[in-house]
């Protein structure tokens, strides 16, 4: 007798656990990936799109904001003593305050990134192989100093007044730069800030394709978190990493598709409300007094610290 | 591979965000020429579709994991000039929202990955002459494209970091910006990208091509027309 299931059913699951394979990897591993970006991407949108709360930061014109932002990244890789890289630092601190954010949390996030990219990368250049001078604190001595090719390398290797000074200053500028860039980011609507582009001559077109791209991020995250769970569900026990793989590139293949598909609904939709191809962004509100004190405030802020 | 603010002298990041501005705007006009009044939406997707790529981490035979950059596999399937504003529009997003890479050097960040690297992909696939037909020349050439554009990449952006001592010390000689000179700097990031994150992104090219390859090639822009908007 003929079967009558359906044939996709008769098909053996594309993705079977491997009991017998010696090298293979938890699914867990997705987790860490997959879930935890979508979450990061989502608890950030929140974080921005909730940045209207009733505070005068949070109602600052965010085209004063997007010129502070530029104007205070400029003086921080400008500046090069210490001192005044600290005084940017606790003025951003002082920001955060009165913008009344969660300065715990958002510190949390800094401090991470600073540590890395400020921090261990260029740790190396605190010694004297790197940075040349009087040596504060000695590692290693050798019998004698080496040449190797172009490289020389010194009898006493050890952390110099230079080279910690040049640490402390790319630390605290990463660290400025980030703090500062993060509290734009959570005072601002980013579809308003993406709009003070305009100011440098950014011109409409590109700027559709930032805020439209910025929206299907967040959509497309949520459509990773549902579409892993579907196959989370499906799954039992150890996976090869070579099965893992091929189910990695076939979610990359899905989301490439429902980006497609996204995209033509979207073009369909600005169609039937009169899109012929020209983008015209909108004007955005006229300065007030209080835009005016705080663009003010910031530029004697980076001339003072400029003249440190 | 994302520069983070600090690292580059205004003489470097100012021009470089120039170049990218105009690159950009060349990229722009060539896309708006091929997929007319859809263009908006289309790259709106493909920054989107290239933000998220670069979320997925993939197991790497050798028992270590990674993340593609993701710009050699968007300029295979999306052609370089989309590429060129997907990544673009990725990286900036990247930069504001979640602190990965500098304000001051998005400039240089987007030459690098959205300009340089998709180019050097791109043009390294169609060098293969790789035909939907042969599966194992279209995977050696996404490899390689993956693989060479990235190491090529980590070495336009050596050279960024490695000339910071030449052009931008203070009187005394120390340095103001990134610290590395260019025999430190150069060996430095050739020598990971080379034997591990070069690997690391030709293989992740390669199989999300592979995957594309045999579900649905026609989405592969690099296999239509031999690139029509070049």
């Amino acid at each position: 007798m003929k079967s009558k299931i359906p044939t996709y059913l008769q098909e053996s699951e594309a993705f079977q656990p491997d009991i017998q394979g010696m090298r293979r990897s938890r699914f867990s591993f997705l987790d860490k990936t997959i879930m935890n970006s979508a979450r990061t991407v989502k608890a950030v949108y929140l974080q921005a799109e909730n940045a209207t709360k009733d505070n005068f930061i949070h109602h600052i014109h965010p085209k004063v904001k997007f010129i502070s932002l530029i104007y205070i990244a400029v003086i921080i890789s400008l500046v090069s003593n210490l001192t005044a890289q600290l005084l940017i630092t606790a003025f951003i601190m002082l920001l955060f305050l009165l913008a009344q954010l969660n300065i715990i949390q958002v510190y949390r996030k800094i401090f991470f990134l600073a540590f890395i990219f400020g921090f261990l990368v260029v740790l190396p250049a605190s010694v004297n192989l790197i940075s040349p001078g009087k040596i504060i604190l000695n590692l290693i001595t050798f019998n004698r100093p080496y040449n190797f090719w172009i490289y020389h390398i010194p009898q006493n290797i050890g952390f110099t007044h230079e080279g910690l000074q040049v640490v402390c200053m790319m630390f605290l500028r990463v660290l400025n730069s980030i703090s500062f860039a993060m509290f734009i980011v959570f005072t601002t609507s980013f579809p308003a800030f993406i709009k003070s582009f305009k100011l440098i001559g950014v011109p409409d077109t590109f700027l559709m394709v930032i805020s439209l791209a910025y929206k299907y991020i967040f959509i497309l995250s949520r459509t990773i978190e549902e579409t892993y769970l579907a196959l989370k569900s499906r799954l039992t026990g150890n996976v090869k990493n070579s099965n893992l793989r091929k189910i990695i590139s076939g979610r990359i293949f899905f989301i490439f598709k429902r980006s497609i598909s996204s995209y033509e609904n979207t073009y369909y939709a600005m169609v039937s409300r009169g899109y012929t191809g020209n983008v015209k962004l909108g004007l955005s509100a006229a300065f007030t007094a209080k835009d005016f004190i705080a663009l003010v405030v910031i530029i004697v802020f980076g001339l003072g610290i400029l003249l440190i | 591979m994302h520069i983070p603010d600090g690292y580059l002298s205004p003489q470097t990041y100012i021009p470089l965000m120039g170049v990218f501005v105009a690159a950009t705007a060349i990229a722009v006009k060539k896309v708006r020429k091929d997929v007319s009044a859809r263009n908006i939406p289309y790259l709106g997707m493909a920054a989107a579709f290239s933000f998220i790529i670069m979320m997925f981490n993939l197991p790497i035979p050798g028992g270590t994991t990674g993340h593609a950059v993701g710009s050699a596999v968007i300029a295979i399937l999306l052609g370089p000039w989309a590429a060129m504003v997907a990544v673009s529009v990725a990286l900036i997003i990247q930069a504001l929202i979640f602190g990965d890479g500098g304000i001051t050097a998005i400039g240089a960040n987007c030459f690098n990955m959205a300009v340089f690297m998709p180019f050097v992909a791109y043009y390294t696939f169609k060098l293969f002459g790789a035909r939907p037909a042969a599966k194992s020349r279209v995977f050696i050439a996404a490899f390689v494209s993956g693989y060479l554009s990235l190491v090529m990449t980590a070495v336009l952006t050596a050279v960024e970091f490695g000339i910071q001592p030449m052009i931008a010390s203070a009187p005394d000689g120390k340095a103001l910006y990134c610290p590395y000179d260019l025999s430190i700097a150069i060996p430095a990031m050739a020598i990971e990208h080379l034997v591990l994150f070069g690997i690391v992104e030709g293989v992740i090219t390669a199989m999300i091509v592979r995957y594309f390859l045999k579900n649905e090639s026609g989405l592969i822009y690099a296999f239509g027309k031999g690139g029509k908007n070049d």
